[in-house]
């Protein structure tokens, strides 16, 4: 074998002009191939790495009420924490997902931006620190003020909006903004820190404490706006970990248990609320039988449906109005409310004796304004089996949306959310695969066409292998027959050829990686000054961005490898396949 | 330092004479409020905003609205500009859609959508009741405050109310109300943290079946100032409204 790998070597510097053209054009095509994918690579951990890790999470739990994506709020963070915690295998980092766009007002001038929550006092690793500091890195002033209380709303400002709004470290800009209900707030933020951002995408960002948010847009202590998540290898994990956390969060019933009192009478009950739809009436109409025929109004939000053991222990009849309290879980607070009783009902083999039944419509206000404490916690609580018939029309603590493996199924489910008349909060848990799955499109898109571009440089370069090996073929015919008549086997001539042809390959594939880098890094010198324009995304620090990795390097050679091997085969063998007699009596 | 006791005595008195505190409460007032604008039949006008802003110039939008009193159902349809007209609104019970001309398709959307492109939303047009969303402000001393004063010649009452429900659109109010029939005049909008965001004002009302309907708004942006939109309605009309009006193919006939 050695002696082949020597002969083909040789044959190699023999026709050293024809090599060098047919090597160059090879070297040339690999170098396209690995700079094109570098650059589509580059794009992808731009967007997932620099921009939705940071927008969206590798993995994000996002909740919402009244159906509104604006009003992100669920109303028991450390139930959702609780959950997260008994599932956090591979999640390295919680973050509350805490944002708002604004109106800001600077010195005279006026721009949009997002006001984003983040918060100094959790501790961080030293590569989460290192990776946050190379896309947001300060040039003035310092993330440490963030927490300082003695200034109003501290925030880091980037670059491009200080400059928009003519502000720097110490000015005061002023905000319009939307709180998570929907009122118009305004605020006064200190600029303690001026940014330089990486990419274009997280230009209009403006960090203030993370509490210092939260208090600004309404929530409470114990309220949350989503979670998002960092985790280890998103592209391998990020579906596993979202699906884990999808089925962990299965809602159970919203229950209350309060006292409800009418005159001198009080007696404890569950409260539960049911969906506001013809369907689910007719269900429970079918299930209870009601003290008098019900009309419109008696499932409505008119009023409570009480069961006749707690009428009569009450002593109400429909039309009485019975007051209902309980101590809520937060705030030590006890809410006390009056409802009308629409109707008694006696349920059919389901449900409790002690049970209060809500319309929806005024049962999820009264549920998540004053959350109660949970059933399981409260003695005496009724908790309905999940056999029981009118579960499924009992209202759930919230609404879990789908999982979707798509953008596409993923803003569908989004859309659908407008036409749904869902009172319940929404639950939604997503990978920033499946919301941005169309940046994985466009890199495999930009892929197939470089690798279509790249195919056709060489359908050019396997004609110009084909025609070498012709020429050397016949140029070498007598030399092939003397070789084969002092024993030269079949297979070692066709494996000669073919040695030379992947030496020439593998060759100029190392000089067309050598050309890549260079090319990469000469390019990625350029400074490209892009404002307001969608292709900045793509850039990192005013330059383009190449990611080449060791795999798809090695992939890309392997490929010319192989098209090389393929194209030469033939040629070789018909070479080995010539009588060694015909051969040496071959002239020209 | 005498001046200035001098001033403030001046400013005390001048209070004092100018404005005294009323006996009515403000409940009282908001349910006056109510039911001066409270109408109970179905309606159709035309509405035009002519909204102005810093930097982006002048737009009108002209639109016709039609309510049906019964259920609280709306339809807007847009007459101009050229660009927006045939787009439409339609909310029926808990479904709200957006119908856009050119694609020719209903889309549901919030109801805190804008509308047309302008500051008004769906939920500014639903039939919520004043009392049910704002209740009065109360002093150090647990006592709300009402105030007789003048706005420009006319007598009103000045108070200030708070939010009792989240969905709002401003946490707090000031409202100046004419003395004799309860007609705001004037309206101030803040935020939380006490910053003055809008200021309304209703310049002029028509009287439909006993009832007031302000026809000429102002409202002016006090957060960046330069904004503001005037609301003009006219052609006010109370028959009753058929219920085709309150379908989707109704819009999409009009739209043709």
């Amino acid at each position: 074998m050695n002696f082949i790998l020597m002969i083909s070597l040789r044959n190699l510097l023999r026709q050293k002009k024809r090599n060098i053209l047919l090597g160059t054009s090879i070297a040339f095509g690999v170098m396209i191939l690995v700079a094109a994918n570098s650059f589509s690579h580059g794009i992808s951990d731009v967007m997932f790495n620099r921009v939705m890790r940071y927008v969206a999470g590798q993995v994000s739990i996002t909740t919402f009420e009244k159906n509104m994506i604006s009003c992100q709020i669920f109303r028991d963070k450390n139930r959702l924490m609780d959950i997260v915690n008994r599932n956090s295998q591979g999640i390295t980092r919680t973050d509350e997902a805490v944002g708002t766009v604004c109106r800001a007002i600077g010195n005279g001038k006026s721009e949009n931006v997002v006001v984003i929550g983040l918060d100094t006092r959790q501790k961080v690793t030293a590569k989460t620190l290192k990776e946050f500091e190379e896309s947001f890195k300060i040039v003035d002033g310092s993330f440490v003020e963030l927490k300082n209380p003695k200034i109003e709303n501290p925030a880091v400002i980037s670059t491009d909006r200080a400059r928009d709004l003519n502000v720097k470290v110490n000015d005061i800009i002023r905000i319009r903004y939307k709180n998570v209900f929907g009122q118009d707030q305004a605020a006064r933020l200190t600029v303690v820190g001026v940014m330089k951002i990486t990419n274009i995408f997280m230009s209009g960002v403006i960090f203030v404490e993370l509490q210092n948010v939260k208090a600004l847009l309404g929530y409470e202590p114990w309220e949350v706006g989503g979670l998002n998540f960092t985790i280890n290898d998103p592209k391998r994990n990020a579906v596993r970990i979202a699906d884990r956390l999808h089925a962990a969060l299965n809602p159970g019933l919203a229950e209350i248990v309060a006292s409800l009192n009418f005159k001198e009478k009080h007696a404890q009950a569950s409260v539960f609320g049911f969906f506001n739809n013809d369907e689910i009436k007719k269900k429970i109409s079918d299930h209870v039988a009601f003290s008098f025929p019900p009309d419109k109004d008696t499932l409505s939000k008119k009023g409570v449906l009480v069961t006749f053991d707690l009428a009569n222990k009450l002593g109400v009849t429909a039309g009485d109005k019975i007051e209902f309290s309980y101590k809520n879980k937060f705030g030590n607070k006890i809410t006390k409310m009056e409802y009308a009783v629409t109707a008694v009902i006696q349920p059919k083999k389901c449900l409790d004796a002690d049970v209060v039944l809500m319309n929806e419509n005024i049962f999820y206000p009264l549920f998540y304004e004053n959350l109660p404490p949970s059933p399981v916690k409260s003695s005496g609580a009724y908790i309905p089996q999940k056999s029981d018939p009118l579960y499924e029309s009992l209202a759930p603590e919230w609404i879990l949306l789908p999982r979707t493996r798509t953008t596409d199924d993923f803003q569908k489910k989004l859309h659908q959310l407008t036409s749904k008349k869902w009172k319940a909060a929404v639950v939604d848990v997503a990978t920033m695969y499946e919301s941005a799955s169309d940046i994985l499109k466009f890199e495999s898109a930009l892929n197939i066409i470089t690798l279509v571009a790249v195919l056709i440089l060489f359908f050019i370069i396997v004609v110009g292998v084909v025609n070498t090996l012709r020429m050397t073929i016949r140029e070498r015919t007598r030399e092939i027959g003397t070789m084969r008549a002092i024993g030269m086997q079949q297979r070692d001539v066709r494996n000669a050829f073919l040695l030379e042809i992947m030496f020439l390959t593998f060759f100029a594939s190392l000089v067309g990686i050598a050309m890549a880098f260079a090319a990469m890094w000469g390019v990625s010198r350029l400074s490209f000054d892009v404002i307001d324009n969608p292709l900045g995304m793509l850039l990192v620090d005013s330059h383009i961005y190449f990611l080449p990795t060791a795999l798809g390097v090695f992939f890309n050679v392997m490929l010319i490898m192989a098209i090389a091997f393929i194209t030469a085969y033939f040629p070789a063998r018909r070479a080995a396949a010539l009588k060694a007699a015909e051969a040496l009596r071959h002239y020209e | 330092m005498s001046k200035m006791k001098t001033l403030l005595v001046l400013a005390i008195f001048s209070g004092v004479i100018f404005s005294a505190r009323a006996e009515v409460t403000i409940e009282e007032l908001l349910e006056k409020i109510q039911q001066n604008m409270d109408l109970t039949t179905d309606v159709s006008a035309r509405v035009t905003f002519t909204q102005q802003k810093v930097d982006q110039g002048t737009k009108t939008i002209d639109s016709i609205y039609y309510r049906r009193d019964h259920d609280d159902s709306f339809l807007i349809v847009m007459v101009a500009p050229e660009n927006e007209k045939g787009n439409g609104y339609l909310r029926v019970g808990d479904n709200f859609w957006m119908y856009r001309i050119n694609t020719r398709t209903f889309q549901h959307i919030n109801r805190d959508e804008n509308i047309g492109g302008t500051d008004a939303k769906g939920s500014n047009f639903e039939k919520r009741k004043l009392p049910e969303l704002y209740e009065g402000v109360k002093d150090a001393f647990g006592k709300e405050v009402v105030t007789e004063t003048m706005l420009g010649k006319v007598p009103v009452y000045e108070f200030e109310v708070k939010a009792k429900v989240n969905d709002v659109d401003y946490p707090k109010k000031t409202y100046w109300i004419t003395k004799d029939n309860y007609l705001p005049l004037k309206e101030q909008n803040f935020s939380s943290s006490n910053t003055l965001m809008l200021t309304a004002y209703f310049r002029k009302y028509a009287t439909m079946n006993g009832k007031f309907v302000p026809v000429e708004h102002l409202y002016i942006d006090e957060f960046e100032k330069g904004n503001k939109t005037v609301v003009e309605i006219s052609d006010i009309k109370t028959d009753r409204l058929s219920d085709d009006i309150f379908t989707k193919a109704y819009l999409e006939n009009l739209s043709k």
